[in-house]
C-alpha cells in the first residue's frame, strides 16, 4: 500500500494564525474565549474567535473559506509547494458544516417578507463550495470534494485524501477542515443545552459543555516516493483511518463507545500500530458530559488509564467542521516539535471517567499519536500520524 | 465495480420498478406549484408525492425524521433489498456515502423561522439537528444497523461522480466490502423561488435536453436514488461501473447508447453540442425526474436497469433541433456500454462509463 506522507501543516484557529503563533500560544498553557463580535446576537455564550484576521479577499468570498485559505497557503508553503503546482495532480479535500448551508438570515428575512431578494447570497453561496473554492483559487489540477459529515467532517476529509492518494487519484492532496462562527449554529448549540456558560473544561469533573470556534486546519498529503522525488524527505505520515458509525442516535453517542472502538480499531490496523506505540491521544474532548464520558472510556479499554492524552478545545473551542483538520494539524506538529501543551481546562478527575489528561507541557516520543472526532449523526473517525522512522 | 442494488424514489415513485415504468410509459407530467413568493405565478415542479413516502416498517423509528432523511432511507432500504445482500448487521462491512447539492435545504430554513418566529434562545433542538447534511446518512445507518463507514458529501453538480469514486476507492483498500452509495435533494418553496430566478422554468414543464441552448430550461426535481455497488468479484445484478473520468480528451466514444445530463441546471448547456458531433445515439431521461444538479444517479440508476434488461428506452421528450442520432423508439437491443455525460457550471465534462 501506498504510504503517504504529511509533507506540509496549516492553521488557523483561535490559539493563533499560523502554527508558529499557535505553538506560542500552547507554551502558554490557556486559551481565552470572549463574547462574539463577528455578527449580532443576544446569546452570551462565550466563544473563540480568530481575532485580528485580515485577508485581501473578494467581497463575496465567506470567512469560512478565507480561513481555509489562510490555512492552504501556510500549510502549502511549510511544503515547499506553493510556486508550482502545475506539473501535479492535487486534489482538494475539506470538511466544514457551516460553509455547506445557505442559511444566510438577511436573505431569507426578504423572502418571507415577499420583498425583492437579492440573488447575491445564493451566488455567493453558489461559488463558495469549499474544496471547489479552495481548488480554483489555487488553480489545483485534480478533485475536489467537501466532506459535510458535522463534526467529524475535517477527520473524514484526511481520511477521504489518504483513500485518493493509495487510489491514484491524485498525487498530492489537501486536506483537512473550515469553519466560521455563525449565528445559526450559534443558536443550535445553545437549543441542545450543550454550551457552557463559561470556559470549556474537556474532561473535568465540573464539566458544563462546549464553546463554539472558528479556524481552519489543513495539511498537505502526498506518497513518501512522490515527497522524495522532489527533494523534501518526509518527517510525518499519515498512517491509517479509520470511521465508523453508531447507528444509534442523531446527536448523542452510542454509551459503548462502540462505533469509536471500531474506527480507533481500524485506523490502528491500517497503520500496524499497537496500544503501546501510541505516545499520545489527541481526543475530540468537547467538554459535554456524554462525549467526554464516552471518549474517556474508550480511551481507557483501548490504551489504559496512563495514556497521555489532552484536547486542545480548551485553547480553540469547538471548531466544528474545522475541528478534525485542525486537531490532525495539531497533533502532527506536536509529533514534530517532541511536546503536547497542557489539555486546557482541566482542573479535577471525573469518578465516572477516572483516568486524566495531561496537566501541563509534556514531552512525547516522536512515534504514532491518534486523533479522534465524534460527530452529529453518530460518526467516528480516528487518524493514526506517525514520525518517519528515517527523520526520528 | 458492479452495481447489485437499485433503489429510487422520485416524482415516478418509489423503487426500481417505477423507474422502469416510466421509462416504459416515456414520460410523466410534473405538477404545477404556486411559487409562494411570487404571487400568482406557478411552475412546474417533479414533486415526490406524499403517498410515495408511507412506510410504517422502515421508517418506524423516523418520527422526528423531516422528508429529505425520509426519501433517503426508503432509497437505501429499496436499494439493499433489491440487492438481495440482507443487512449489514452491525458488521461494518458496508459503507455509506451520500451525496447531496444542497442537503436538507428546507429543514434549514426552518429552522430560520424558528430563529425568526421565537428568538435565538427559543429554537427546536430537533429540527437544528436535522438541518445538518448527514442526518440523513445517520438514519441510513440506524434503519439499517449499519456500522461502516459513513460519509456525506457535496460537491454541487458532480457530487455524486466523487461519491462513485470515493466508494471504489475505499472497496480497492479494503475499507467495506461493498458500499450503498447515492443522492438526496428536496425541493421545497425556497428553493423553488430561488430556481424561478436564477434558472428559465420550461413553460410547459418539458426539459428539453437537446436544444443545446445558452438559455436551457429547467423544471426543478427531486428524489434519492441509491446504488448498492461491489467489488469486481462481488454480486453483479445490473453491470459493471467502469471509469469515472473527468475532462477527458474525447477520444474513445465506440459506446450503445450516451445519456446527457442536459436538465436545465447549467445557465449555459451549448457545450453539449460537442457530444452531439460523436455520431452516438443519444438520450436523456430527466424529464421523468426532473432537474437536479446530482441528475447523474438518476440516469446512472437508468442505464443500468438498460443493460440488465438489454432494452434500449425512448426519450420522453424528443424534440430535435439540431438532428442528433437521438434514441425515439424502445426496442430490445445488444447494449454492451453506456456513457453518462455530465457538464459543469464551468464546463467541465465527467463522464460515467457503464458496462454490461
Amino acid at each position: 500500500m501506498v504510504r503517504v506522507a504529511i509533507t506540509g501543516i496549516g492553521v488557523v484557529s483561535a490559539v493563533g494564525r499560523n502554527l508558529e503563533e499557535t505553538l506560542d500560544t500552547f507554551r502558554q498553557g490557556a486559551g481565552s474565549a470572549g463574547t462574539v463580535s463577528v455578527f449580532p446576537t443576544g446569546l452570551s455564550y462565550p466563544v473563540f474567535e480568530v481575532k485580528d484576521f485580515h485577508r485581501t479577499a473578494p467581497d463575496d468570498e465567506t470567512r469560512t473559506m478565507s480561513l481555509a485559505l489562510c490555512a492552504v497557503e501556510e500549510a502549502l508553503l511549510d511544503a515547499g509547494l506553493d510556486s508550482e503546482l502545475s506539473g501535479v495532480r492535487v486534489g482538494v479535500c475539506l470538511g466544514t458544516t457551516v460553509g455547506s448551508q445557505l442559511n444566510d438570515l438577511n436573505f431569507y428575512l426578504k423572502y418571507r417578507r415577499k420583498e425583492s431578494v437579492s440573488m447575491r447570497s445564493v451566488d455567493r453561496y453558489l461559488k463558495g463550495n469549499l474544496a471547489e473554492g479552495v481548488r480554483r483559487s489555487i488553480r489545483a489540477r485534480g478533485p475536489s470534494v467537501t466532506v459535510v459529515n458535522a463534526c467529524s467532517s475535517g477527520a473524514d476529509a484526511i481520511g477521504v485524501a489518504l483513500s485518493w492518494l493509495r487510489s491514484g487519484v491524485c498525487d498530492v492532496a489537501l486536506a483537512g477542515g473550515a469553519d466560521e462562527l455563525n449565528p445559526v449554529a450559534l443558536c443550535g448549540f445553545g437549543s441542545l443545552g450543550i454550551l457552557s456558560d463559561s470556559t470549556c473544561a474537556p474532561f473535568d469533573r465540573d464539566r458544563e459543555g462546549l464553546n463554539l470556534g472558528e479556524g481552519a486546519g489543513v495539511l498537505v498529503l502526498e506518497s513518501e516516493e512522490n515527497s522524495r522525488k522532489r527533494g523534501k524527505e518526509p518527517r510525518l505520515r499519515l498512517a491509517g483511518y479509520g470511521s465508523a458509525a453508531d447507528a444509534y442516535h442523531l446527536t448523542a453517542p452510542r454509551p459503548d463507545g462502540s462505533g469509536l472502538v471500531a474506527s480507533l480499531q481500524r485506523a490502528m490496523s491500517e497503520a500496524n500500530v499497537f496500544a503501546g506505540d501510541v505516545s499520545f491521544v489527541n481526543a475530540h474532548g468537547t467538554g459535554t458530559e456524554d462525549n467526554d464520558k464516552v471518549e474517556g472510556a474508550v480511551l481507557k479499554s483501548i490504551f489504559g488509564k496512563d495514556v497521555k492524552f489532552l484536547s486542545t478545545k480548551g485553547f480553540t473551542g469547538h471548531t466544528l467542521g474545522a475541528a478534525g483538520g485542525l486537531e490532525a494539524a495539531f497533533t502532527a506538529a506536536a509529533l514534530r516539535e517532541g511536546w503536547i501543551p497542557a489539555s486546557a481546562g482541566f482542573v479535577n478527575e471525573d469518578d465516572e471517567i477516572r483516568m486524566s489528561p495531561v496537566r501541563q507541557q509534556t514531552s512525547i516520543a516522536r512515534r504514532f499519536a491518534i486523533s479522534t472526532s465524534l460527530a452529529f449523526g453518530g460518526n467516528n473517525a480516528a487518524l493514526v500520524i506517525g514520525c518517519c522512522q528515517e527523520a526520528c | 465495480m458492479h452495481i447489485a442494488g437499485i433503489g429510487v424514489v422520485s416524482a415516478c415513485g418509489r423503487g426500481v420498478g417505477t423507474l422502469e415504468k416510466a421509462l416504459e410509459a416515456g414520460g410523466i407530467h410534473p405538477a404545477r406549484k404556486e411559487i409562494p413568493s411570487l404571487s400568482n405565478e406557478t411552475m412546474p415542479v417533479c414533486s415526490v408525492g406524499q403517498e410515495t413516502m408511507t412506510d410504517k416498517k422502515v421508517l418506524k423509528n423516523m418520527r422526528r425524521g423531516d422528508r429529505f432523511s425520509k426519501m433517503a432511507v426508503l432509497a437505501a432500504w429499496d436499494a439493499v433489498e433489491d440487492s438481495g445482500m440482507g443487512l449489514d448487521g452491525g458488521k461494518g462491512k458496508v459503507g455509506i456515502i451520500l451525496a447531496s447539492a444542497f442537503g436538507p435545504q428546507v429543514t434549514a430554513f426552518r429552522f430560520l423561522d424558528e430563529i425568526v418566529d421565537y428568538g435565538e434562545a427559543s429554537v427546536s433542538p430537533t429540527l437544528f439537528s436535522h438541518s445538518v447534511h448527514n442526518a440523513a446518512a445517520s438514519y441510513i445507518a440506524s434503519a439499517l444497523d449499519n456500522r461502516g463507514p459513513t460519509l456525506t458529501l457535496t460537491q454541487f453538480a458532480f457530487s455524486f461522480h466523487q461519491a462513485l469514486i470515493l466508494a471504489r476507492a475505499w472497496m480497492q483498500e479494503g475499507r467495506c466490502e461493498s458500499v450503498l452509495v447515492g443522492t438526496a435533494e428536496e425541493c421545497g418553496t425556497v428553493m423553488e423561488y430561488i430556481c424561478s430566478r436564477k434558472l428559465k422554468i420550461s413553460e410547459d414543464g418539458k426539459i428539453r435536453s437537446f436544444d443545446f441552448s445558452p438559455s436551457p430550461s429547467a423544471v426543478p426535481g427531486e428524489g434519492s436514488v441509491f446504488l448498492v455497488v461491489t467489488r469486481g468479484d462481488g454480486p453483479k445484478r445490473y453491470c459493471e461501473i467502469g471509469a469515472v473520468s473527468f475532462d477527458d480528451d474525447g477520444g474513445e466514444h465506440d459506446v450503445d447508447l450516451c445519456i446527457l445530463d442536459a436538465d436545465g441546471m447549467s445557465e449555459d448547456e451549448s457545450c453539449y453540442a460537442e457530444i452531439a458531433e460523436w455520431d452516438v445515439m443519444m438520450a436523456a431521461y430527466s424529464p421523468l425526474f426532473g432537474s437536479m444538479m446530482t441528475g447523474s444517479a438518476f440516469h446512472c440508476a437508468s442505464a443500468a436497469l438498460m443493460l440488465m434488461k438489454q432494452t434500449r428506452y425512448a426519450c420522453p421528450v424528443q424534440d430535435n433541433p439540431h438532428g442528433v442520432r437521438l434514441c425515439t423508439a424502445t426496442e430490445q437491443k445488444r447494449l454492451e456500454r453506456i456513457q453518462c455525460i455530465k457538464y459543469g457550471c464551468s464546463h467541465e465534462k465527467a463522464i460515467i462509463e457503464l458496462r454490461r
